[in-house]
C-alpha cells in the first residue's frame, strides 16, 4: 500500500543505490557538460553573439564540407562492410585453413591508434614509390581508415554469423543447395549486422580526426579543431559540433534497436552451434585471400615501419625512446585507471539493462559514445574551464572523464552480451536457496562473466592508451602523454624518428597485451 | 522392407565416440522410435540419415540408394527426399508462415506453389496465420508450421528430433495424435527420436532402444515392454 505513495523511480533508486550513484555521476560529470555546451550554443548563443548571429556563421561552405566528410565516411563504411563481411564469412562460416589465427591476427589494426597506421602507410609509399603524394589525398584517408575499420565490420558480421542457429541453415540445406541457403537464409538473417556495421563505421569515420589531419585533408572534425584551437572561433566550432552531433544521433536513432541489441563485441558464443560450410577445394584460395589481407593490413605496414625506423640507425631509436620515456608511466597509469573505471561503469550499466531492465543508462553511454572525440573534448573544455572546476580541468581527472565518456559503452556492450548468455535459472536457483542480492552478484554473476570483464578491461586499456581526438583537446599543459607526444613531434621530425616512435608505441601496446593475455586465457571459461 | 539401412556406423564428436559400429534397418511406412537417454546417440543417427553429419566409417542407404559411404556424401541432404523436424523447430524468423512453407518449393522451382502451401495450411488449419511470423504463433502452431514445411515437399521419410520437447502435456497429446495420423495421410516412414518411453509406447510401430551409442533392443511396443535386457528394463521402469 505504502509503496504506491512513493514514485516508482525513487523506490528503484533506493533498491539499487550503487546503480543510482553511477547513474548520477555519469550524468553530472559527462552528460550534463555536453548538454550544457550544446544547450548554451543553441538557446543563448556563444560568447557575445546571439543564436541568430551564430547561425549566420553556418553557411554553404559548412554544408559542402559536411557533405564531403559524409561521402568519405560513406565510402569507408561501404568498403569496410563489404571487406569485413567477406572476411567474416570465410572465418566464421567456412572450414578455411588457420581460421583461429586469422580471427585474432586480422583484428590487430583495430587496436592500434589510427595515426600509427597512417605513418606506416606513408613510410610504405615512400619506400616503394619514393613519393607519398598519392596518400595525402582523400584516397589516403579512405585507404588507411578502411584497413582500420574492416576488422570492426568483420567482428560485427562474424559475431552475427556465428550467432545463427545452425538448424536454420540445415533446414534450408535439406531443401536446396549451399548457394541458395547462403543468399536466401544466411544473408537475410545477418542484415541487421550489416546495417550496424555500415552505421557504426560511418560514425567512426566521420568522427576520425588524426588520419585526416595527418594527411592534410580538411574534413569536418579537422575544421572544428582548427576553428577552436587555431582561430579561437569557439562559436563556429560549437555550432559545427552541434551539427555533427545531430547527424550522428540521427543515424544512431534510426538504427537504435539494431545497435543496442547487436551482438558485436561478444566474447563467446558458448552453447551456440554454428553451421560451417565446407569449401573443400576452395580452402587454399580462401586461405590465400585471408593471408593477402593480413599481409596488406598488418604485415606490410609494420614491416615498413620497422625498416624505416632502423634506417636512422640506433641513434634515432634511442632518441625516440628518450623522447617517449617520460610519457610511459603517465600514459600507462591513465590507461589502466581509465580501463578500470569504464569496466566498473560498463558492468553497472549492463547489469541495470539486462537484469533490472533499466536501459536508460545504456542510452546515455551510447549517446556520449556517438559524439566525435574532438567535439566531446570541446564540450568538456567549455564546461570545466572555470575557476570553480579547476581542480578537475588542470589535472589528469579531465582526461579520465574523457576516457570514461568515450569507452564505457564498449565495456557495457561486452559485459551485457555476456550477462545475456547466462540462463536466469542460475540466479533463480541461488535465490531459492536464500542467497541475498549482492552475494548472488558476487558468487554467481561475476565469476560467470569474468572473461567478458577481463576482455572489456584489455580492450578499453588499449583504446585509452591510444586515444588522441579527445586527449589532444583536454591534456593539461605540462603533462606528457604518449599519443600526444608522437603526434606533436610528427609534423617536424625526420621520417625515421617518427617511425621509431610509432614502433615503440606499438611495441608497448603489444607488450602489455601479451602480458595480459595469459590472465585472459586463465579466466576463459575455466570456471564454467 | 527396409527403407533406411545403416551399416557399421562409427561416429565421434572430437574425442567423444557417440556411435560404435552401429547397424540398423528401418522399415518402410512404419513409425520407428529411437528411444534413449541423453548422449545415447539417437539425434546423431537422425543427423547422419539426413546427411547433416558424415559418419567416420560405415555406410547408409536410403531406398536402396547408397547416400553415404567412406566418409563421403554421395547424395546431398536436399536430394534424399526426407523431411526433418528439429527439436527447436528451426523456423526461419525472417520469413512468414507462408514463406517458411513455400521456401523449399520455390527453391525447387515446383509448379503450383501457392496451391500446395494452402493445401498444407488448410490441412493443419493454419490459413489465418499465413502472413504471420513464427514469433507471433503459439508453440503448438509453430510445431504444425514446422511439420507443414517438411511435408509440403512430399518426402518419403520424416525425421523428428524430440518434436514435443517444448510442449505442455495437453498439447503433447494433441500433437501425438497428429503425428500418428501423418503416417497414413502422407504415406510416410517416420523416424522419431525421444527420451520419453511413454511417448514412444503411445505412437511407435517399432522401437529401437539405445544406450551409449549401441543398440540395446529392437522390437514392437510389446517386445520392448517384455524385454529381458537389464538396461531396457531399467530405462522403461522410470
Amino acid at each position: 500500500m505504502g509503496r504506491k505513495l512513493i514514485p516508482e523511480f525513487i523506490l528503484r533508486s533506493i533498491e539499487d543505490p550503487l546503480c543510482t550513484i553511477v547513474y548520477v555521476s555519469f550524468v553530472s560529470f559527462i552528460v550534463f557538460p555536453i548538454a550544457y555546451t550544446i544547450g548554451t550554443a543553441l538557446f543563448t548563443g556563444v560568447g557575445n553573439n546571439s543564436l541568430a548571429d551564430n547561425l549566420q556563421l553556418i553557411n554553404k561552405s559548412t554544408f559542402l564540407l559536411l557533405a564531403k566528410s559524409c561521402s568519405i565516411a560513406f565510402f569507408i563504411a561501404l568498403l569496410s562492410t563489404l571487406l569485413g563481411g567477406a572476411l567474416g564469412f570465410l572465418l566464421y562460416k567456412t572450414n578455411t585453413f588457420f581460421s583461429g589465427f586469422f580471427k585474432i591476427a586480422l583484428l590487430i589494426p583495430l587496436f592500434i591508434s589510427p595515426y600509427i597506421l597512417a605513418v606506416a602507410w606513408k613510410d610504405l609509399f615512400y619506400l616503394c614509390f619514393g613519393n607519398t603524394d598519392p596518400l595525402f589525398s582523400h584516397l589516403g584517408v579512405i585507404l588507411v581508415l578502411t584497413t582500420i575499420f574492416t576488422p570492426l565490420s568483420m567482428l560485427i558480421i562474424g559475431s552475427a554469423l556465428s550467432n545463427i542457429n545452425a538448424q536454420l541453415e540445415e533446414a534450408g540445406l535439406l531443401m536446396t543447395g549451399y548457394r541458395s541457403v547462403i543468399f536466401k537464409i544466411t544473408l537475410p538473417l545477418i542484415k541487421p549486422a550489416l546495417l550496424t556495421s555500415l552505421v557504426l563505421v560511418f560514425i567512426f569515420s566521420i568522427s576520425e580526426f588524426s588520419v585526416p589531419v595527418f594527411f592534410g585533408i580538411k574534413v569536418f572534425t579537422t575544421e572544428i579543431f582548427t576553428q577552436f584551437s587555431a582561430f579561437y572561433n569557439h562559436s563556429l566550432a560549437i555550432l559545427q559540433s552541434v551539427l555533427l552531433i545531430f547527424l550522428c544521433l540521427f543515424l544512431l536513432l534510426s538504427e537504435r534497436k539494431l545497435i543496442t541489441d547487436a551482438p558485436f563485441l561478444s566474447v563467446s558464443g558458448k552453447g551456440m552451434r554454428t553451421k560451417l560450410f565446407s569449401i573443400k577445394c576452395w580452402q587454399g584460395l580462401s586461405g590465400l585471400m585471408l593471408f593477402g589481407w593480413f599481409f596488406i593490413s598488418v604485415l606490410l605496414p609494420f614491416l615498413v615501419l620497422f625498416i624505416q625506423s632502423f634506417q636512422g640507425g640506433t641513434v634515432k631509436f634511442i632518441q625516440a625512446f628518450e623522447l617517449l620515456k617520460p610519457t610511459f608511466s603517465n600514459s600507462i597509469g591513465l590507461a589502466l585507471s581509465g580501463a578500470l573505471i569504464t569496466v566498473f561503469i560498463g558492468f553497472i550499466a549492463a547489469y541495470s539493462a539486462e537484469i533490472k531492465n533499466r536501459k536508460s543508462i545504456i542510452w546515455l553511454l551510447l549517446f556520449v559514445f556517438a559524439i566525435p572525440s574532438t567535439i566531446f573534448g570541446i564540450c568538456l573544455i567549455k564546461f570545466y574551464n572555470q575557476p570553480l572546476l579547476d581542480f578537475i580541468y588542470s589535472e589528469y581527472a579531465i582526461i579520465l572523464i574523457g576516457y570514461t565518456g568515450k569507452f564505457s559503452f564498449i565495456s557495457a556492450k561486452l559485459i551485457g552480451n555476456a550477462i545475456k548468455q547466462i540462463p536466469n535459472s542460475l540466479d533463480e536457483a541461488a535465490q531459492l536457496t536464500g542467497i541475498g542480492h549482492y552475494r548472488r552478484i558476487q558468487t554467481i554473476l561475476i565469476p560467470l562473466i569474468m572473461p567478458a570483464l577481463f576482455a572489456a578491461f584489455v580492450i578499453n586499456f588499449i583504446f585509452c592508451l591510444g586515444e588522441l581526438g579527445t586527449t589532444i583537446m583536454l591534456y593539461p599543459p605540462g603533462t606528457e602523454i604518449m599519443p600526444i607526444k608522437v603526434f606533436t613531434i610528427m609534423a617536424n621530425a625526420p621520417q625515421s624518428l617518427t617511425s621509431s616512435m610509432t614502433l615503440i608505441v606499438f611495441s608497448v601496446t603489444l607488450l602489455i597485451i601479451t602480458a595480459l593475455y595469459p590472465i585472459f586465457k586463465h579466466y576463459s571459461y575455466v570456471n564454467h | 522392407m527396409s527403407i533406411i539401412k545403416l551399416s557399421n556406423i562409427t561416429h565421434s564428436y572430437g574425442d567423444k565416440r557417440v556411435l560404435q559400429q552401429l547397424s540398423l534397418n528401418i522399415e518402410a511406412n512404419q513409425l520407428t522410435c529411437l528411444l534413449g537417454g541423453s548422449g545415447s546417440g539417437k539425434t546423431t543417427i537422425l543427423r547422419l540419415i539426413a546427411g547433416l553429419e558424415i559418419p567416420q566409417s560405415g555406410g547408409i542407404t536410403i531406398a536402396n540408394e547408397q547416400v553415404t559411404e567412406n566418409r563421403q556424401i554421395i547424395i546431398p541432404p536436399h536430394q534424399r527426399n526426407l523431411g526433418f523436424i528439429f527439436q527447436d523447430l528451426a523456423l526461419w524468423p525472417h520469413f512468414t508462415v507462408y514463406k517458411n512453407i513455400a521456401f523449399g518449393l520455390t527453391e525447387r522451382k515446383e509448379q503450383k506453389v501457392k496451391e500446395s502451401v494452402y493445401k498444407m495450411l488448410d490441412f493443419f488449419r493454419l490459413q489465418e496465420y499465413a502472413e504471420k511470423y513464427p514469433h507471433q504463433l503459439s508453440g503448438g502452431q509453430q510445431q504444425l508450421v514446422a511439420i507443414s514445411r517438411s511435408l509440403v515437399l512430399k518426402p518419403k521419410i520424416l525425421l523428428m528430433d524430440e518434436p514435443l520437447a517444448n510442449l505442455d502435456v495437453k498439447l503433447k497429446r494433441k500433437t501425438l495424435d497428429h503425428i500418428k495420423n501423418l503416417k497414413q495421410n502422407f504415406d510416410l516412414t517416420i523416424v522419431y527420436v525421444t527420451h520419453d518411453h511413454k511417448e514412444a509406447f503411445a505412437i511407435a510401430d517399432n522401437i529401437v532402444v539405445l544406450n551409449e551409442g549401441k543398440i540395446q533392443e529392437t522390437g514392437d511396443v510389446q517386445q520392448i515392454k517384455n524385454s529381458d535386457n537389464e538396461f531396457v528394463k531399467y530405462f522403461i521402469e522410470y
